[in-house]
């Protein structure tokens, strides 16, 4: 589903991402876990062209995102072009981003039209929010926020969805609402990419747990590898600090 | 000190003690020199009515006499038009400069800039003093290829009226300040909502109309109206063009009879007056933009 090989990136002289390589199947589950700063979140904005790469490709579903072959050269789409990729792809931010002017159910149906309401009912209610489709984002607590921008992104039916730490601006009991959408998903079979600091989380409904650091793909495999027996001294390092 | 050691006596003996502390009433703070200033405020206020009633110079009954006037009326008409046209012309100019002058582009930027650089630069009076004499340099103006030739001409004097110099310059002038509220504006929003727009691949004019400019108006709104109040104002300065506003006719009125004071007083009441309503339709429409912001 998703393929990158060789995705290099620099912002300056500071190079966030190194010939990352990764594959993500349709239909599984990727967490990327490693330190703050080691190029999680870039690599996730890479995939749907937030942050174009340096070097490399990013495909979904065969398709290259954000550029067209032309003989041996890459030209970038044009931005009516990545837009409508997008659509392909859902992102969901740390900070929510809900439009703060526009209620829970008008958010859902900004991008898709407000003929997809039932669909966007149907949304809302999945999420757990029914009775909140009229609220506007102010009105509701992080974890509603959070559970409402993750039904706008599935309101376009993605081929994929992207989390961006979709519980780190979170208070603490608000944490595990998120986190039950979001398993329910993977059960249901999306295909996610997932940058968390929630290792249980990660234990449990990761199919690939993917160690990144200074922008470095050091390791990666299933759960049961990377989080109990981790081949890297940083992979080492980073778990001891974490699971305490 | 003393409520404490009382309390703490209370529940040592329950007996015949004063009531729990939890049931003392509380007193506010007195605030006695609140009063001697309202007071001292109030006795300026109350002379300054009374010079209002009491002074004949005022001539109230001139100023009932022409407050309603018809050629009042006409030019409030007139003011009302130059006000109105000069906003909505300026706030259009000002809604394409902001993104130009925000733009990646080197071009769009730099003529936006240079546009609000020389707009905002040249006083109104000195500018419509311009327009008014433009058939002075072009005096036939006409449209066509660009350095080719032409397909229609006029004659400067002829399509450039006194009224249509004065609204010009109104709406350039406007345009240039109206530009810079307008960028506040879109700045005042939180970049991760174009982000998350753009996640959504929310096509791009949607994104500045659906998204962007709602929220940038909280930020406009407030400037904007003291904007709209600012050309209420300053459509009084073309009177130099002769066209007749109010002010121009208040002038001429009396030119012709010398009660000087009673119509300034005219003119006067009725830009308070059209200010005051400006600020009513203001409240209206900041309340729709608050709307998801109020809990």
């Amino acid at each position: 589903m998703i393929e990158l090989t060789g995705v290099t990136k620099s912002f300056g002289t500071l190079e966030v991402l190194h010939d990352v390589d990764l594959t993500v199947p349709a239909g599984s589950v990727t967490v990327v876990i490693g330190p703050s700063g080691s190029g999680k979140s870039t690599l996730l904005r890479c995939i749907n062209h937030l942050e174009k790469v340096d070097r490399g490709r990013v495909r979904v579903d065969g398709e290259l995102i954000g550029y067209r072959r032309v003989g041996n050269k890459l030209h970038e789409l044009s931005e009516r072009h990545i837009l409508k990729q997008r659509r392909d792809i859902g992102f969901v931010f740390q900070t929510f981003n809900l439009f703060p002017h526009m209620t829970a159910l008008q958010n859902v149906l900004e991008a898709v039209g407000k003929e997809a309401e039932p669909r966007g009912r149907e949304l809302l209610a999945r999420v757990g929010l029914a009775d909140k489709v009229d609220a506007y984002p102010r009105q509701l607590s992080g974890g509603q926020q959070q559970r409402v921008a993750i039904a706008r992104a599935l309101a376009l039916e993605p081929k994929l969805v992207l989390f961006d730490e979709p519980t780190s601006a979170l208070d603490p009991e608000l944490v595990g609402e998120v986190l039950d959408v979001m398993r329910d998903l993977a059960k249901a079979g999306t295909t996610m990419v997932v940058v968390t600091h929630e290792i249980g989380f990660a234990r449990e409904v990761a199919d690939t747990i993917v160690f990144l650091d200074e922008g470095r793909l050091l390791e990666q495999g299933p759960p049961a590898e990377v989080l109990d027996n981790p081949q890297h001294e940083r992979t080492k390092a980073f778990l001891s600090k974490v699971l305490v | 000190m003393s409520l404490l050691s009382s309390a703490r006596a209370a529940t040592g003996r329950p007996s015949d003690e004063p009531p729990p502390p939890d049931d003392l009433v509380v007193v506010p703070a007195r605030h006695p020199w609140r009063w001697v200033a309202a007071a001292a405020v109030l006795v300026v206020v109350a002379q300054f009515l009374h010079g209002l009633i009491t002074n004949p110079g005022w001539d109230w009954g001139t100023f009932f006499g022409y407050f309603f006037e018809k050629s009042v009326m006409d030019a409030l008409l007139v003011t009302l038009q130059l006000t109105f046209a000069g906003a909505i012309l300026g706030f259009a100019g000002g809604v394409v400069l902001a993104p130009m002058r925000l733009s990646k582009n080197p071009v769009l930027k730099s003529v936006s800039w240079g546009f609000i650089w020389v707009f905002r630069s040249v006083p109104l009076l000195v500018q419509l003093l311009f327009w008014a004499n433009l058939g002075y340099l072009y005096d036939r103006l006409q449209i066509g290829v660009p350095f080719g030739p032409g397909f229609f001409s006029f004659e400067t004097s002829t399509l450039v009226s006194a009224f249509g110099a004065a609204l010009l310059g109104l709406a350039l002038h406007e345009a240039a300040y109206a530009a810079e509220i307008v960028r506040a504006g879109i700045l005042s929003v939180d970049s991760r909502q174009l982000e998350a727009a753009a996640a959504l691949g929310i096509p791009r004019l949607r994104q500045f109309r659906r998204i962007l400019l709602p929220q940038a108006m909280r930020a406009i709104l407030p400037n904007a109206a003291n904007e709209l109040v600012n050309l209420l104002k300053s459509t009084s300065v073309v009177y130099v063009l002769a066209i007749g506003e109010l002010f121009y006719q208040v002038q001429v009125i009396y030119g012709r009879n010398g009660r000087v004071v009673p119509l300034l007083l005219v003119a006067t009441v009725w830009y308070v007056i059209l200010t005051a309503a400006l600020s009513v339709l203001q409240h209206y429409v900041e309340r729709h933009y608050a709307r998801g912001y109020v809990r």
